[in-house]
């Protein structure tokens, strides 16, 4: 199922999505085309649904109208008040949560192989061989038997992109990743994200840290109230904001730091 | 009073069986048990309204009567219903197992419990399938948070096992007892029973303190 009339560039397009929790309306229309070279940060007031989108996005959350098709294809749409996602679609999506959410009684290496293998079927031999050299390039070769309680939060983190790599992603989504690391840890983190971003993966970033966000964003998306109230460059949103929302928010955050 | 220990190497061999008997049927109803009370923790959780309805009320029932009279029960009028002579191990078995499946099942449950939807949020996002999330995923993890209950679970049937001897089933409970009628030396065999018991339960009940020590260290997250 492929519409030749739409931009062909477009790697996800996510149209009209609601989404409720009992009263609280979380997503209330929210349309977003995202392009192949897309790095999307996704700015905003909590409550606003950003989490909610990424979530969303990964098929984690029902929505109750809307739909999202991903390099032209359906992959989440509404059928008679059900949400119906293509696993398949979903398979080439990664994503990277808040606490890790590494599995406990399993090693690095473990952590990295288990759905490569379970999954895909790829030989055990060849998951752990791609698994160290992934290990090795974040740093993290000599941590590959240790288990998640024997880390550190940076390093648990850079494990679950690993983790989350390890299944070659056509798009990666960061949900406020760094939010729970000490100050200290959180240039580990964003640096293996700035690796990626380098290597043109595309991704959806939700984060509270304007300054990486102005580092890694080829776009930026201010959500407030469940809909996209500003979308443009990094240059535009974060400095010389149109709306009167964003340019309030902008300023609430840069005064807090300042 | 004259207490003559001397007397109990003689029944060494009696005491043994009756030892063997209770070690068997306590490591048969572990297995089965708590085979049965897993998947009743499962019931217990799943959306089926009618399975968790039945399996509450099963664990509830098992859990709220004696189990005395459930060994009874199982004994004498389960062979009458059926209409079918079960031997009395196969009655013990079964009387066990249905009673550990009840108190294991608790633990079970609150195992699962505490294995986050953050766990099945990294399954999804994965792309994990959901025989693997539970295979290699939930049901570990729900294992190893269970283990040192489990254990006590164990050493808890060991003991209350003895209960078969009501029924005359040969274990160490009732062994000990037919010497201590037979020999008129009730606090001399009694007393060996009693270490007996103690003897294997003790060093259980210390590896399950070490156990969840090591245990907890690991799944802190």
């Amino acid at each position: 199922m492929f519409d030749g009339t739409r931009d062909q560039t477009a790697l996800v397009r996510m149209e009209g999505l609601h989404k409720s929790y009992g009263a609280v309306k979380v997503l209330q229309g929210l349309d977003i085309e995202m392009k192949r070279g897309d790095r999307v940060v996704v700015i905003g007031p909590s409550g606003g649904g950003k989490s909610t989108l990424l979530r969303v996005l990964m098929g984690l959350e029902k929505v109750d109208a809307g739909n999202i098709s991903f390099g032209g294809r359906p992959y989440i749409t509404v059928r008679n008040g059900k949400t119906v996602i293509d696993t398949e679609v979903r398979r080439s999506i990664g994503m990277v949560f808040q606490h890790y959410t590494l599995f406990p009684h399993l090693s690095v290496l473990q952590n990295l192989v288990l759905a490569p293998c379970k999954v895909n079927g790829e030989g055990t031999a060849s998951a752990k061989a791609r698994a160290q050299a992934l290990l090795d390039r974040f740093g993290l070769g000599a941590r590959a038997g240790a288990y998640p309680a024997q880390l550190s939060g940076g390093q648990k983190q850079r494990v679950a992109i690993a983790r989350a790599l390890m299944l070659d992603p056509k798009l990666m989504l960061f949900d406020e990743v760094t939010s729970a690391l000490d100050p200290e840890l959180v240039a580990e983190v964003e640096q293996v994200m700035l690796e990626l971003a380098a290597q043109a993966m595309p991704m959806v970033i939700v984060t509270h840290d304007m300054w990486f966000a102005r580092n890694i964003a080829s776009r930026v998306i201010f959500c407030a109230g469940g809909v996209v109230v500003e979308d443009g460059p990094p240059e535009q949103v974060l400095g010389k904001p149109i709306h009167e929302r964003t340019r309030e928010f902008i300023n609430r955050v840069f005064h807090i730091r300042a | 009073m004259h207490l003559d220990f001397s007397i109990l190497p003689r029944f060494a061999d009696a005491l043994a069986y009756g030892l063997w008997l209770t070690v068997r049927l306590t490591l048969i109803c572990i297995v089965t048990g708590g085979a049965l009370g897993f998947l009743l923790a499962l019931a217990r959780r799943s959306g089926s309204r009618l399975l968790r309805a039945v399996s509450t009320v099963y664990v509830e029932f098992f859990r709220g009567t004696p189990v005395l009279i459930q060994l009874f029960w199982i004994f004498f009028c389960l062979p009458i219903l059926l209409g079918v002579e079960l031997s009395s191990f196969v009655s013990g078995v079964i009387a066990l197992t249905l009673y550990t499946g009840a108190i294991t099942s608790e633990t079970f449950r609150s195992s699962l419990g505490t294995v986050g939807r953050e766990q099945m949020d990294a399954c999804v996002a994965l792309g994990l399938p959901a025989r693997v999330r539970i295979t290699s995923v939930i049901l570990p993890q729900a294992l190893l948070r269970a283990t040192p209950t489990l254990l006590s679970n164990a050493i808890s049937l060991f003991k209350e096992s003895s209960l078969v001897s009501a029924v005359g089933m040969a274990d160490l409970m009732f062994v000990g007892q037919n010497i201590s009628n037979n020999t008129a030396r009730p606090v001399e065999v009694l007393t060996a029973v009693a270490l007996i018991y103690f003897a294997v339960a003790f060093p259980l009940t210390r590896a399950v303190a070490v156990l969840e020590g090591r245990i907890l260290r690991k799944l802190a997250v």
